[in-house]
């Protein structure tokens, strides 16, 4: 039954957040190619449950912990996951930090525009986040000006959002940045200020002429070494780290081939063989955000009300807040002693049945009541294959069940005392389980 | 990031474990935890071991607003608006002064305890943040290297066959390891807040709690699965679990007359204070003060920044003077370029080149290193270096930490007399 499903819940990982029992029912059953599909064109699944529950919150926009907390609430109840993953991939790619922008507002237009595009075309995104209003404060373009330039923005788009360091000049930067003089914001939208755009003659990248911002864009989205920048960071985003060059160039090509379309991409990368490989199995970290919002799903969490983004950044993973303008390193990166004692302790608080005065979190006890389960055995094995598809060394399991059939001094017995007990053993077992190392592969 | 890199470092730490496990020296964890209690207790002797603070000012930070040439007319040239005016800088010379909001510095430079380092870089500067920040962790600037340059030192001076020695070699008091500190044999905690850095466990059932450490432990030894992540994550969780114990055991009879300011910063100075005093026997410790990335309206965020890292380390060096450990303690604040010379029209200044570094310690002979570079003969509008970093970095190795330089960075370089 495991072994059926794992391609379908590794799937839902990268293309999602991981599942609940009900979407890994759901998608087993369509068949990962048709579960592809649904995943890639998300206009067609009804979202309109997600529409309800953000209805009923009454978030407030213009404050950031809203903000946070609504796109929590996306990511966790969505039936669209690969659109909420892909703007979570593009908010990391187009970093850009409530920190400086200190406008909540102009940074939910951002993620608006992010999602729209999520899964449409690169160049018109680009386009888009070079006019989005909490892009031009964060870069500086707003102070980008007619004989006096400011090179922020255009190092960092070839540097980080297009190109990569490497495919440029100096001077590129320079012209380039001339390129983008005027191209300001008001009122939290796009404003040309034809008196501050510079009309002269610029060279970038070889191309000649009076060039404006959407030159630039243009020149820069059709760039080969674009291809492949963003073919290489899709892969390892999704897939797995140090892909082949060849495979870099084949997603490439795609990208090249369908006129800089994002959907045939990813369409390439889910069902490249190396994918379902176990190159690619449980062969990543998992990011801060896939962490939590993927245990609120195994665990069916309700409570949603506490401090979650704050936990997230803790463990290294601030939303509307990338610690740069190169976004998350993710990988080794995630793996320091302090975020790896927070990954432990939001271990402890979801299974915890109370923790500084907050409700509970997880119920196990209410997971295993419908179950069959007749012996330790049968628990451990339901949870670790609930939790991590079983992929834990023998040992592990061994271990497991001996914590389970100890009383609560740590002594073997054979039958647990009673439901106080069953309920304390239940918690323990799912925190072990979750900060073992098993868990935090993605 | 380079790949070929990131996967060579991956198979550095499997040898690595697996050495150990041929040496037999990887220990069951209450072996471990007992060496940990055992470090814990032993009280620094002052004067056995040289220590090394390293601030990193992220962002790159504006030089010529931090060390203002105010006694060179054609600064005020370039920076007709954000230029600070002769008599608002705390002057060090007749031709330099530090930035009005450094104080707490200004004072120590009085007391011959700040060295003034200037025009410090690299040629063919590189003007990304990501590639240059790079460059200064890892003193490479040919090529992308996977260690840091203070991580080849720790891997040079661990002692391989003596586990225990290698225990908290030193102390990151960020949340992410910069690169600094990358290294081959030795994992260096990151570690924000002593409080927070506990395993917890359901306060409902805490008698439970012994029982889930010792399944913790017991599954982390024995997690033997062939994913690519694994033995990091394995040795991290342990290496977090244990340094929490040891931490808190050194740091809970920590008593301080100093006031610190009410800043993050400080807060990290401090916590690296009470490492020191209490015990832990780390050589290194890293910190980082972010936000010099001023493009715009610089003014009023650099100072903020300044005043932040001149109070914070003048409280930072008041405080280890009264514990009694100062002569033991050098700081190396660096930042990964300095700005464009002209100011832009944003009241602002674009990424530069070479910068002023600052060496500040009992131990530290004070005053001004090198030469100012030309405010008119410019490469691309940015400053020529005039020092090479490497030079810096080669002085505190083979001056302050008795190491050799050479070895960790491949080169010899000229050696400066502030230490």
């Amino acid at each position: 039954m495991v072994t059926k499903n794992i391609w379908i819940s590794h799937l839902l990982r990268r293309a999602g957040f991981g599942c609940t029992p009900k979407e890994l029912h759901h998608f087993s059953k369509l068949g990962y190619e048709a579960a592809v599909d649904e995943l890639i064109y998300p206009d067609t699944v009804d979202n309109s449950a997600l529409d309800r529950v953000i209805g009923s919150q009454d978030f407030d926009f213009t404050q950031i912990d809203d903000l946070r907390r609504w796109w929590l609430y996306r990511m966790t109840f969505t039936k669209r996951p690969l659109e909420e993953k892909m703007t979570l991939f593009w908010h990391g790619h187009f970093a850009t930090g409530d920190n400086k922008v200190r406008n909540a507002y102009n940074m939910y237009l951002q993620n608006l525009l992010l999602r729209k595009h999520a899964l449409g075309n690169f160049q018109d995104l680009l386009m888009g986040i070079t006019r989005d209003p909490a892009m031009i404060v964060y870069l500086d373009n707003q102070q980008n000006r007619r004989g006096k330039p400011n090179e922020n923005y255009a190092r960092e788009v070839m540097e980080l959002f297009t190109m990569g360091i490497g495919n440029y000049s100096e001077r590129d930067v320079k012209e380039a940045a001339r390129a983008f003089t005027g191209w300001h914001t008001r009122q939290a939208s796009f404003f040309f200020n034809t008196r501050q755009h510079d009309y002269g003659d610029k060279n970038v990248l070889g191309v000649h002429g009076d060039l404006d911002g959407s030159d630039v864009v243009r020149i820069l989205a059709a760039r080969p070494s674009t291809a492949r920048y963003l073919a290489k960071k899709l892969i390892t985003f999704f897939a797995y780290d140090n892909p082949d060059p060849q495979v870099v160039e084949e997603i490439a090509s795609v990208y090249v081939m369908s006129k800089f379309k994002i959907k045939p991409m990813l369409k390439a990368i889910f069902k490249h063989p190396t994918f379902l490989s176990e190159k690619a199995y449980h062969a990543k970290v998992k990011s801060p955000v896939e962490l939590v919002v993927g245990t609120l799903k195994h665990l069916e969490m309700q409570n949603l009300d506490a401090d979650l983004p704050t936990m997230m950044s803790r463990m290294g993973q601030n939303i509307f807040n990338p610690p740069s303008v190169k976004g998350w390193d993710g990988g080794a990166a995630w793996v320091s002693t302090d975020s790896m004692m927070e990954r432990f302790n939001f271990a402890a608080r979801a299974t915890a049945q109370k923790f500084d005065e907050l409700h509970y979190y997880a119920s196990p006890s209410e997971l295993v009541y419908k179950q069959n389960i007749r012996n330790a055995g049968q628990l451990v094995d339901y949870f670790l294959n609930l939790l991590v598809e079983g992929d834990v060394p023998p040992e592990t399991r061994r271990r497991l069940i001996t914590y389970v059939s100890s009383d609560l001094t740590g002594k073997q017995v054979s039958a647990l005392a009673d439901d106080r007990t069953l309920d304390a053993k239940l918690r323990g077992l799912v925190h072990l389980i979750m900060t073992s190392p098993a868990y935090q592969l993605a | 990031m380079n790949n070929s890199d990131n996967s060579s470092s991956n198979v550095t730490r499997r040898n690595f474990l697996k050495g150990l496990g041929v040496a037999g020296l990887w220990m069951s964890h209450s072996e471990l935890f007992a060496l940990a209690a055992q470090a814990a207790t032993v009280k620094r002797i002052a004067g056995k071991d040289k220590i090394l603070v390293v601030v990193q000012l992220s962002g790159g930070n504006d030089g010529l607003n931090t060390v203002v040439p105010y006694g060179i007319g054609s600064y005020y040239d370039a920076r007709p608006q954000i230029g600070i005016k002769p008599n608002e800088v705390l002057a060090l010379n007749g031709q330099l002064g530090l930035n009005p909001s450094m104080t707490g510095l200004a004072q120590l430079f009085k007391k011959g305890k700040l060295a003034v380092i200037q025009a410090v870089g690299y040629p063919n500067a590189n003007r990304s943040h990501f590639r240059s920040i790079e460059i200064w962790q890892t003193g490479c600037p040919d090529k992308i290297r996977d260690t840091g340059w203070l991580g080849r030192y720790l891997d040079l001076s661990s002692s391989g066959n003596n586990f225990a020695n290698n225990l908290l070699a030193a102390v990151n008091v960020d949340p992410v390891l910069p690169k600094t500190l990358s290294a081959n044999k030795v994992i260096v905690p990151s570690v924000a807040s002593v409080e927070d850095f506990r395993f917890k466990v359901d306060p409902d059932y805490p008698q439970d709690r012994g029982s889930q450490i010792s399944a913790f432990e017991d599954i982390y030894a024995n997690f033997n699965l062939r994913r690519p992540y694994v033995d990091l994550l394995r040795k991290v969780g342990l290496e977090a679990n244990k340094a929490s114990d040891n931490l808190l055991a050194v740091t809970k009879n920590y008593r301080s007359s100093v006031d610190y300011p009410e800043t993050e910063f400080a807060r990290g100075l401090k916590f690296i204070s009470q490492m020191i005093t209490g015990g832990v026997n780390s050589k290194i410790y890293n910190i980082s003060l972010n936000g010099f990335d001023t493009h715009v309206n610089q003014a009023r965020t650099q100072s903020r920044l300044l005043k932040n890292l001149s109070e914070g380390l003048a409280s930072f060096q008041a405080d280890i003077e009264a514990h009694g450990v100062a002569d033991d303690v050098v700081v190396m604040v660096f930042s990964e370029f300095g700005r464009r010379v002209a100011e832009n029209n944003g009241r602002g200044t674009d990424h530069g080149t070479a910068e002023p570094m600052f060496v500040l310690g009992n131990a530290v002979h004070g005053g001004i290193y090198g030469d100012h570079p030309s405010l008119t003969n410019l490469d691309n509008g940015d400053l020529r270096h005039k020092i090479d970093f490497r030079s810096v970095y080669a002085s505190v190795l083979d001056r302050w930490l008795k190491a050799d330089s050479q070895a960790i960075l491949g080169n010899k370089f000229d050696q400066l007399p502030f230490v």
